[in-house]
């Protein structure tokens, strides 16, 4: 064997082993997702069987029907929609302004009140927990989804997000606008806005995967059944049906997790793209 | 009120003072109220006895005392329903020394896997990713089903590991922080590695072909390049990871249940947070337990970066 075929063969082989990893790995991460699915349209008596099925039979629709049948369900979709859509929005607007006004104006404080809502991020949820818990009390706002929004409407790391892209916008466009006789309110909503729609694209996505899947916040502050979000309703009836059947609960499961897989799989690019920017998970 | 200010706003001398002040408002009132005002009020509780309704009972250092005590007789081998923040305490520290080393270097040696000239390089990225993007309590539920005992984990453990018996992971005190960790790290592994990959597209290729004419492999490559190159990254990824894991809550309050399951097995600190402030109703107590919470996070996320952070710069 010569040198060239040899390094020819190993490098042949270490394709292999690289796919055999990645699949293997990928077969892991898929695998509750793709079996949860098979598993939603069976009975419980056949997804509980051991070993495995694989085959529903009979195909069954039951578990969905069940779930559309719950008054509750329904409303817990139409919950987390509000409780998501309050909370991207919130962060669309309040948190471009703030990143506007940190990065392109001029104003006495500036520097002082960013670093100051910066250093917020090293501070646990936990500590604050409590202490929000009593502020929503005393404003009458526990179990209402407009009071549990208020705490998630303006997010330190989206403020950070947009300042970082605002901050790294051309400073002539500006200045073509100021010469024109714009004022600094008029150039965010014209020009800074429509300029910054990648950032804020990043911001609503984000926003949303965390407020769809945000659990403690919604479990502290909403205490009535019909009020509750996805999550929590899921936990709660979970808890309840522990002993009789898990199928229902499982397409539950999808149901739920439905809007924010899809989302994912139609931007992953994009979305991974502002995962690698901002960095962590919320 | 709008019509008001922007005549003001028109009339003012200095705009942009007007206008800045203006766009951060919103943002500074609410951190204010629900970030600074919030931190304090949880330090001013923390010196206080109360029950939400009745007057604030000034108790001085009693909370932090009970908190003291509850450590201590946990060391002296007290039972876990008598220590709650010893337990919690044990069991979160033991979960991030698994969960945070294996998620690290599971996201690397995938990421490194995927960043060759392979076809599929998306899919990989899309599977991995997925847990990522899903609730943790689904995947906490998604993942009970799986965990029981005839149920699919044992299934394939039993067909992977000769002599395998199968376990009831959920119920049995000595599986259940196990069965946790290995949900997390399969939700997180994915995310941070696309972190990593990313990291690792931005090594300068020169630097690869260099070491491949002087005769290195792939194996040292990756441990001579490869990771001292992403040494940033790994400092953010772990103490982003070290930051997640003290704080877990929704796996264990899903898996575990608010109480910790069998034999507290599942306990965490927060949980025991949570408990304190919503069961038995001691915000006072729950105060002082999030401060220490606070100092736990704050000093290993501290160590780990002056050790190890230093050539971020």
């Amino acid at each position: 064997m010569t040198p060239k075929e040899k390094e020819r063969l190993i490098r042949r082989i270490w394709i292999v082993i690289t796919y055999a990893v990645l699949i293997t790995f990928a077969l892991v991460y898929l695998m509750p997702f793709i079996r949860s699915l098979v598993a939603s349209f069976m009975t419980w008596a056949q997804a509980s069987a051991y070993p495995p099925e694989w085959v529903p039979n009979p195909f069954t629709l039951e578990n969905y029907q069940k779930l559309f049948r719950l008054d509750l369900f329904p409303r817990w979709i139409r919950n987390t929609a509000l409780y998501a859509g309050l909370i991207v929005a919130g962060n669309v607007l309040f948190t471009s302004m703030a990143g506007y006004a940190f990065a392109r104006l001029k104003f006495p404080g500036k520097d002082v009140i960013f670093s100051a809502l910066l250093s917020l991020l090293m501070i646990p949820m936990f500590v604050t927990l409590v202490p929000n818990y009593i502020i929503m009390y005393k404003l009458g706002l526990i179990d209402n989804i407009f009071g549990l929004a208020l705490l998630g409407i303006v997010n330190v790391s989206s403020i950070f997000l947009m300042r970082q892209y605002f901050t790294s916008l051309s400073n002539e466009i500006f200045e073509a606008a100021r010469l024109d006789g714009c004022g600094p309110i008029k150039a965010f909503f014209y020009i800074a806005m429509p300029l910054a729609k990648p950032a804020l694209g990043a911001v609503a996505v984000y926003q949303f995967l965390g407020s769809w899947n945000a659990f403690i916040g919604p479990l502290i502050f909403l205490r009535s059944p019909e009020n509750f979000t996805l999550p929590v309703g899921l936990s709660f009836a979970f808890q309840r049906s522990m002993w009789t059947e898990y199928t229902p609960i499982i397409a539950g499961s999808l149901v739920a997790s439905a809007p924010t897989i899809l989302l994912f799989l139609v931007l992953n690019r994009y979305l991974i793209r502002g995962i690698v920017i901002t960095g962590g998970k919320g | 009120m709008f019509s008001s200010f922007s005549s003001f706003y028109e009339k003012a001398r200095n705009k942009e003072i007007v206008a800045g002040l203006t766009l951060i408002s919103i943002a500074v009132i609410l951190n204010l109220v629900f970030g600074y005002f919030a931190m304090f009020f949880a330090f001013y509780l923390s010196f206080f006895k109360w029950d939400y309704i009745g007057e604030m009972q000034f108790v001085g250092l009693q909370n932090f005392e009970i908190v003291i005590r509850d450590l201590i007789r946990g060391l002296h081998g007290a039972p876990y329903l008598l220590v709650p923040f010893y337990t919690g305490l044990k069991n979160i520290l033991l979960y991030t020394l698994i969960v945070v080393p294996i998620q690290t270097f599971l996201a690397i040696v995938l990421a490194s896997f995927a960043n060759q000239k392979i076809r599929g390089q998306q899919f990989f990225k899309v599977s991995y990713f997925l847990p990522a993007t899903t609730s943790s309590v689904i995947v906490a539920l998604i993942f009970i089903w799986l965990f029981m005992k005839n149920g699919y984990i044992n299934y394939v453990l039993a067909h992977v590991i000769p002599g395998f018996e199968p376990v009831d992971w959920i119920n049995n005190k000595d599986y259940l922080l196990f069965a946790i960790a290995t949900v997390a790290i399969w939700g997180t592994s994915g995310h941070f590695m696309v972190s990593f990959l990313a990291a690792m597209q931005a090594i300068p290729r020169e630097i690869y072909e260099a070491a491949m004419l002087d005769g290195a492999g792939p194996i040292r490559r990756f441990f001579f390049i490869t990771i001292p190159m992403l040494r940033p990254m790994i400092t953010y990824v772990v103490v982003m990871g070290l930051i997640g894991a003290l704080q877990m809550f929704d796996l264990a309050w899903i898996m575990a249940g608010a109480n910790g399951g069998p034999g507290g097995a599942g306990y965490t600190v927060a949980l025991d947070i949570y408990n304190e402030a919503f069961t038995r109703i001691r915000p006072g107590v729950a105060a002082a337990k999030s401060w220490f919470l606070f100092a736990i996070i704050f000093t290993t996320t501290y160590l780990f970066q002056k050790k190890y952070g230093r050539a971020m710069r």
